[in-house]
């Protein structure tokens, strides 16, 4: 924060006047000018002008939040402008929780990216392009869908029940983050996000940073701070781009030869008695292939069907500038994506204002308005027959299409019905705005308070005409909206006290925020034909819902640090949350944190070394987690019907003491600059501790509920981050400067209710484990004997029978090992810049594997390894003998568990700038064009499609038909003027 | 001046968002359990709640039936559909994770817990009459639901309280057939004795009792038996239908409907469909295909043997007994209470009602079906084939008459569901069925 110092000493004086501004000589109002040695000092005025009365041999120091200061003497000059270059990455300002600070005089662990991190790159989710540049945080998009939902991790998942993404503010506005897909894959609320309006993203990481958003914070914040005007001609900047995607992998299928081969091999070999199986095979054979398999008519090759070439554009515009006492920013983006899956595609459109204005010389005005429209063509979930990934499945030798129809003998549902005769589209629209007021109140004293309202909604329109498959009533169709307020209320003051040798700061305030929602649909049936698709049109209403749900916090909050002689720095803060959540027994929780930190090279005691800066640093807090339901301490019953009559059923268990999850997280780290800060870094040592875990404890079924949510159990994160950036090589023509991050994760579940083990599916929270760790039976290869399938039992014994009791933990479905690598290198007008990401730990399980790699347990395609399989004795191999319906090595195991290990190259810019001399005649300040790219290499091991991708319908680490992301490679052309 | 006036604005607004009154918000599509269940009109609305739970597809809308048929029939039957859960039933090899049987439990017990929470509440309904029968409905749905659970899994935990705090210690025992069997012949026998002798769709005395029939006979307590299905067909004022097919895929209960749980375009569930009908009426296209369950039959005139059709899908041959996509899903019909009656009086060697043989040849003639000159306890099995196909009670009757099944003996382990895994996982005094 600005310090506002008052007056001046009188003696001996000479009055200089003068003026400070930046690179590009903007004015910088606000900088500070101080008589070195002395508390004499004053501010610069809103043209960057300034007036100060100082003694003899005076130096004047001029300092200016995120620039170098400069200390410049006085000397017989009466008149002195001072120009101020923008700071190394150490004199950054860093976003907090309501304040800034300067990332030198940090004692939290707070990461940021900049705007030139994240714009440029090829997709239409914002938060693809923080991939592998930032320590500890791990960014997916769940598979490649346009508007597939994404994991945001900071330091490892630390819950189990309650939702594991960090809190997102938006200019100070906590934003509503439903998912409100009514198809069961998750689609992305911050969709309508756009690079272009986000000047920064500061991502608080420990908990002193976090406690101040009390019981939300547990799972890290990300703060989006907004671009702003500044003072100066209107800088308009136009940025347009054209690309083209693809999916990043294919997998090997079979053809027709191989699938014929191999099923007429699994109907022979079957081992079930008494059934002529080949001629069933024949059978179906001619079925699926229209009766040609025998001539080989057909080798359809569905996954190119389904997964195809895809496009993305962008074009954004923007205007900012500003006056004495109003600056602005405007902007607007339009982002049209076609997806690399069949019939998936969105285009989105946003629109920003960011307008500030100081009314007198104290009060300032802030007005922020931001809208987002997002239309999407949506498609099936990962499970549903109808998704377009599902057409792996079907027989290589079954047509796509007969006489112009989409064929209907195929294995399973033929997707291409669905794709020629349904409509699926969902529209987002986001509104954000924020009204808030800075008023100084007397010296040092500063009060803001401000009004901030997101408003989403999100409206779905299906229609199912009347060929599709299983489709009795003449289509179908199903509209539905949900629509969710969120109102802000936020009050706080600001309190600096400066003397010569120290600085306090503090911060208190309180905030309320209610959500309401509110959602209804209606489903109809009998439309006369396939040209009247919506609702008004269908003969009969067959269902229709509406509902409302809502909540609210109350935050109380105060924050002090204290700053001695830029050495020692000392940080508490507390916040009191209570949430309509909560249990009425516990329904007000208090959040405390300290952090403290001590700037070694400032110390006269180090004296001259390699360290130009060297800081140690360490912090303390407890957050919570308020991701539970809205009600989810009551015992309830809902409404249900039978006949028509109304009916109440149970729907809740009761648990009067529900209350949030409590994380408490230690973190440690020595900051580092070598080499006149050249060299930067940062060592970390961080411990978080996820106590009174929400969670869905299963209960026997005999009970008539099979899960009670409860406070119980805890875990563990514990990991190391290293964070280095180099200037490599800098000099006039050339420049090669780096940045590494690498981070390490342990996820360990510490306690479970009474030690017990819980099972869900394929994974298992058990104590000293992973959250989530994979429990399976271990495949054990092949009988060479035989070519039946073996396991390990219990003893770990190979043996051929198959048991629930042989299960053991196999793997993590999260990694414990992340990193990034980006490279910056500029050789006169050319500029490189691309960033490698990685992950190792992961293991990745395909709950599809049991239909996919089976050598002809039923007839899906299989995947062409499946041709190892045995044949006969002696034969040694990891694929079982082929038999059809034999289950033979399909049941749940090892085999279809792999490793999820890779490194990616997640994006790449390339481009020229065009020498000024060349464009200044049109009116142009800059020109540039480049080439972009996203997920342009990926080493791995993995045969899936995709290492980062997971179903959407299914947690626990598995992937299920689930598409790969996109790799695009787009042209683009940067224009400012 | 102007700065106070700052200040007071300041408090004011400080003030404003003093307000924990903000936290107390009551959700708008439930209520508390007090609500529910401390009222008269709340008792009956959970006691309908209970109907809902109980038709739904796990259990009584369909998959009760279909389990029943899967793992009881040899090659009558084939399935053609892609669900695993189904298939390991079919080929009698079950895993202890598989779907159906998970969700059978799980739902079953559900629909025990509200019947006992409306047992436990039913005091608050202060008329004598409407507390009766709102306490025998509840018996019968407990009852029908403890008799599936008996005959799927054999003993099971038996409860008779409902829950209410699920903070105290769930684990609960086996208890063994036998008990469950008393359990359910004793709530049936009180339920008789409350509830009134028409309740419109809802259970009647005459439901009870032709449960009790069939309970009964399951039990090879054929005397008890033959007095339950007499009472029924005596008294109840139901008959059969005048034709066979007008016995299936009605909206609402035709006369000879004893009970069926009640499906609707907006609510209720009939799984039958999707398994056993055409894509046109709603369904997968024959997961369930008919094979050789046609050979059963002994003549062309019988309309059963034509009450099949071709599937557009896959070209097998399906039943005509589902394809009403909202129609409802028969529980007990008048048809086999005529089958129970005949075959307890011809193991008793009486005539209680109707002679045996002469009761067979009344059914069979309703179909068309030519008479029998004699009859055996294989020619009464065959008939209840041919009459009660796909309705749920071929693996029942399998193992009480002792046949084998696809080669397993009737008394084999494979015939019998394993406890699921979600059950043994969480309840440390379950213990496994053999051979899982």
């Amino acid at each position: 924060m600005m310090s506002f110092l008052a007056i001046s000493v009188a003696l001996g004086q000479q009055t200089i006047t003068g003026s400070v501004s930046d690179e590009d000589g903007a004015p910088l109002p606000g900088a500070s000018i101080v008589e070195v040695g002395t508390n004499n000092g004053v501010v610069a005025d809103f043209d960057g002008n300034f007036s100060i009365t100082v003694g003899d041999d005076a130096s004047l120091s001029v300092s200016f939040l995120g620039y170098l200061t400069q200390v410049v003497a006085v000397g017989n000059n009466t008149s002195i402008d001072v120009v101020l270059s923008e700071g190394g990455q150490l004199d950054e300002v860093v976003v907090t929780g309501y304040g800034s600070e300067s990332r030198r005089l940090l004692t939290d662990n707070i990461a940021s990216l900049d705007s030139e991190d994240i714009s440029e790159i090829p997709t239409p989710n914002v938060f693809n392009t923080f991939a592998g540049k930032v320590a500890g945080v791990q960014v997916t998009q769940t598979n490649g869908k346009v508007e597939s939902g994404f994991n945001f991790r900071i330091r490892g998942q630390a819950s189990i029940s309650a939702s594991s993404q960090p809190l997102y503010v938006l200019d100070g506005i906590p934003l509503i983050t439903y998912n409100e897909s009514s198809n069961g894959a998750p689609t992305n609320p911050l969709i309508t996000l756009s690079p272009n309006e986000i000047e920064s993203i500061d991502i608080l990481k420990d908990a002193s940073a976090a406690s101040i958003y009390g019981s939300q914070g547990a799972n890290g914040v990300v703060i989006i701070t907004t671009k702003k005007g500044k003072a100066g001609k209107a800088k308009f900047n136009l940025n347009v781009s054209r690309g083209v995607s693809n999916p990043s992998a294919y997998r090997d299928w079979m053809n027709a030869a191989e699938y014929v081969e191999i099923f007429l091999e699994a109907g022979r070999n079957t081992f079930n008695a008494g059934l002529d199986f080949t001629g069933f095979v024949e059978a179906r054979l001619d079925r699926y292939s229209n009766g040609t398999w025998q001539q080989g008519t057909y080798d359809t090759d569905w996954e190119k069907i389904a997964l195809v070439e895809g496009s993305v554009q962008d074009a954004d515009f923007s205007v900012s500038g500003g006056s004495d006492n109003t600056n602005y920013f405007f902007s607007v983006a339009y982002n049209e994506t076609e997806g690399i899956v069949l019939g998936n595609s969105l285009d989105k459109i946003s629109a920003r204002a960011n307008i500030s204005t100081a009314v007198t010389d104290k009060l300032t005005l802030n007005f922020n308005l931001g809208y987002g429209r997002t239309d999407i063509d949506r498609i099936a979930n990962d499970n549903a027959f109808v998704t377009p990934l599902q057409a792996i499945a079907q027989s290589p030798i079954s047509p796509a299409y007969v006489d112009g129809e989409p064929f209907t003998n195929t294995v399973y549902v033929n997707f291409l019905l669905e794709d020629k005769y349904a409509n699926y589209n969902t529209i987002i629209r986001r509104n954000t705005g924020k009204v808030s007021a800075d008023l100084d109140l007397f010296s040092g004293l500063t009060f803001t308070s401000e009004f901030a309202y997101d408003l989403y909604g999100q409206s779905e329109d299906q229609f199912r005409g009347s060929l599709i498959p299983f489709m009795s009533t003449n289509g179908s169709g199903y509209a539905s909206n949900a629509t969710t307020e969120n109102y802000i209320v936020t009050n706080y003051l600001n309190y600096e006290f400066v003397n010569d040798y120290s600085t306090l700061d503090v911060t208190v305030g309180s905030s309320l925020n209610k959500s309401k929602r509110r959602f209804s649909s209606v489903s109809g049936e009998q439309f006369p034909s396939d040209d009247f698709q919506t609702i008004a049109s269908a003969a009969e209403i067959t269902a229709g819902s509406g509902s409302f749900t809502s909540f609210s916090f109350v935050g109380y909050f105060a924050r002090a640090t204290y700053n001695i002689n830029d050495k020692y720095l000392f940080k508490a803060g507390i916040r009191r949350d209570g949430s309509s959540r909560f249990g009425e027994n516990v329904q007000f929780g208090n959040f405390p944190s300290f952090s403290a930190g001590w700037i070694l090279s400032n110390e006269d005691f180090i004296g001259d070394n390699i360290f130009s800066f060297l800081k140690l640093r360490g912090s303390w807090g407890e957050v919570g987690n308020a991701a539970i339901g809205n009600f989810a301490a009551l015992g309830l019953f809902g409404a249900t019907s039978f006949n028509q009559r109304p009916g109440l059923q149970p729907t809740q268990p009761s648990n009067q003491d529900l209350s949030w999850e409590t994380t408490t997280q230690t973190d440690v780290s020595v900051q580092f600059g070598l080499f006149d800060d050249r060299v930067t870094g940062e060592l970390t040592y961080y411990n978080k501790d996820t106590d009174d875990l929400l969670f869905g404890e299963p209960i026997p079924g005999s009970s008539g509920f099979t899960s009670l949510t409860k406070n119980i159990g805890a875990v563990k994160n514990t990991g190391v981050e290293f964070l280095l950036n180099t200037v490599n090589i800098r000099n006039n023509d050339f420049t090669w400067s780096t940045s590494l991050n690498l981070a390490t994760n342990e996820n360990e579940v510490v306690t479970l209710p009474n030690g017990e083990d819980a099972i869900s599916g394929r994974n298992i929270l058990r104590e000293g484990e992973p959250i989530s760790a994979f429990y399976l039976v271990e495949y054990a290869g092949v009988n060479p004997d035989n070519g039946n399938a073996l396991f390990y039992d219990a003893d770990g014994v190979a043996t051929e029978s198959y048991s629930a009791d042989f299960r053991k933990v196999v793997g993590n479905p999260f990694p414990n090992f992340i990193g990034g690598l980006t490279n910056y290198v500029s050789y006169k007008d050319f500029e490189l810049s691309f960033t490698f990401s990685a992950e190792f730990g992961a293991s990745i399980y395909n709950a599809g594997g049991r239909f996919q790699s089976t050598a002809g347990d039923w007839f899906d395609n299989q995947t062409r390894d499946q041709l190892r399989r045995w044949r006969q004795p002696g034969d040694i191999t990891d694929v079982p003998a082929a038999a059809l319906v034999g289950s033979n090595g399909t049941q749940h195991s090892t085999r279809y568990l792999q490793d999820g290990d890779f490194i990616r190259l997640k994006d790449l810019n390339l481009s020229y700038t065009i020498p000024q001399d060349m464009i200044s005649s049109v009116g142009l300040e800059k020109a540039r064009i480049y080439l972009s790219g996203i997920n342009l290499l990926t080493i791995t091991d993995y045969d899936g499609y995709d290492p980062e991708s997971r179903a959407d319908t299914f947690g626990g680490g598995q992937t299920f038909y689930s598409a790969p992301a996109p790799r695009t490679v787009s042209l683009g052309v940067n224009l400012t003027f | 001046m102007k700065n106070l006036k700052f200040l007071l604005i300041i408090f004011l607004s400080f003030g404003l968002v003093n307000c924990e009154s903000e936290l107390d918000i009551e959700p708008a599509q439930s209520v508390s359990i007090g609500a529910a269940l401390g009222t008269a009109d709340g008792v009956k609305k959970v006691l309908i709640g209970t109907y809902a739970e109980a038709g739904q597809s796990s259990t009584f809308g369909g998959y009760s039936h279909i389990m029943s048929e899967l793992i009881g029939n040899d090659d009558e039957v084939s399935w053609e559909g892609t669900f695993l859960a189904p298939r390991e039933m079919f080929t009698k090899s079950m895993l202890s994770d598989n779907g159906l049987v998970g969700g059978h439990w799980n739902n079953s017990y559900e629909v025990i817990n509200q019947a006992n929470l409306v047992l436990d509440n039913s005091s608050n309904i202060s008329d004598a009459t409407e507390r009766a029968t709102v306490e025998g409905e509840a018996l019968f749905l407990r009852a029908l639901t403890y008799f599936d659970l008996v005959k799927f899994f054999g003993g099971v935990p038996l409860r008779t309280a409902g829950v209410t705090n699920y903070g105290a210690d769930l684990d609960i025992a086996r208890s063994t057939a036998d008990e469950i069997y008393a359990q359910v012949i004793s709530d049936l026998t009180d339920a008789y004795a409350k509830l009134p002798t028409s309740n419109g769709e809802f259970a009647d005395r005459y439901a009870a009792q032709a449960l009790l029939a069939r309970v009964y006979l399951q039990q090879g307590n054929f005397a008890s038996a033959l007095a339950a299905a007499n009472d029924v067909l005596q008294n109840s004022g139901h008959s059969l239908a005048s034709s066979f097919a007008g016995a299936f895929n009605n909206d609402s209960d035709g006369p000879e409907d004893i009970f069926a749980f009640q499906v609707t375009s907006q609510d209720g569930s009939n799984v039958l469909i999707s398994h056993y009908a055409d894509q046109p009426y709603g369904g997968r296209g024959g997961d369930i295909v008919v094979d050789t369950y046609r050979t059963l039959f002994d003549s062309t005139s019988d309309v059963r043997l034509g009450f099949f059709y071709y599937s557009g899908f896959n070209g097998g041959i399906l039943t005509r007994k589902y394809t009403n996509e909202y129609g409802n899903v028969p529980t007990i019909r008048v048809a086999e209470m005529h089958l129970i009656r005949a075959e307890a009086n011809f193991r008793l060697g009486s005539s209680t009602g109707l002679a045996p043989l002469t009761e067979i040849n009344a059914l069979r003639g309703r179909s068309g079906a030519p008479a029998l000159s004699s009859l055996s306890l294989d020619l009464i099995f065959n008939e209840r084939q041919l009459e009660l196909g796909f309705e749920g009670h071929i693996l029942h009757d399998k193992k009480r008459f002792g046949k084998s099944i696809a080669g397993l003996p009737a008394n084999s382990s494979r015939l019998v569901c394993p406890i699921p895994q979600s059950e043994m996982d969480s309840n440390s005094l379950m213990t496994q069925n053999p051979g899982y």
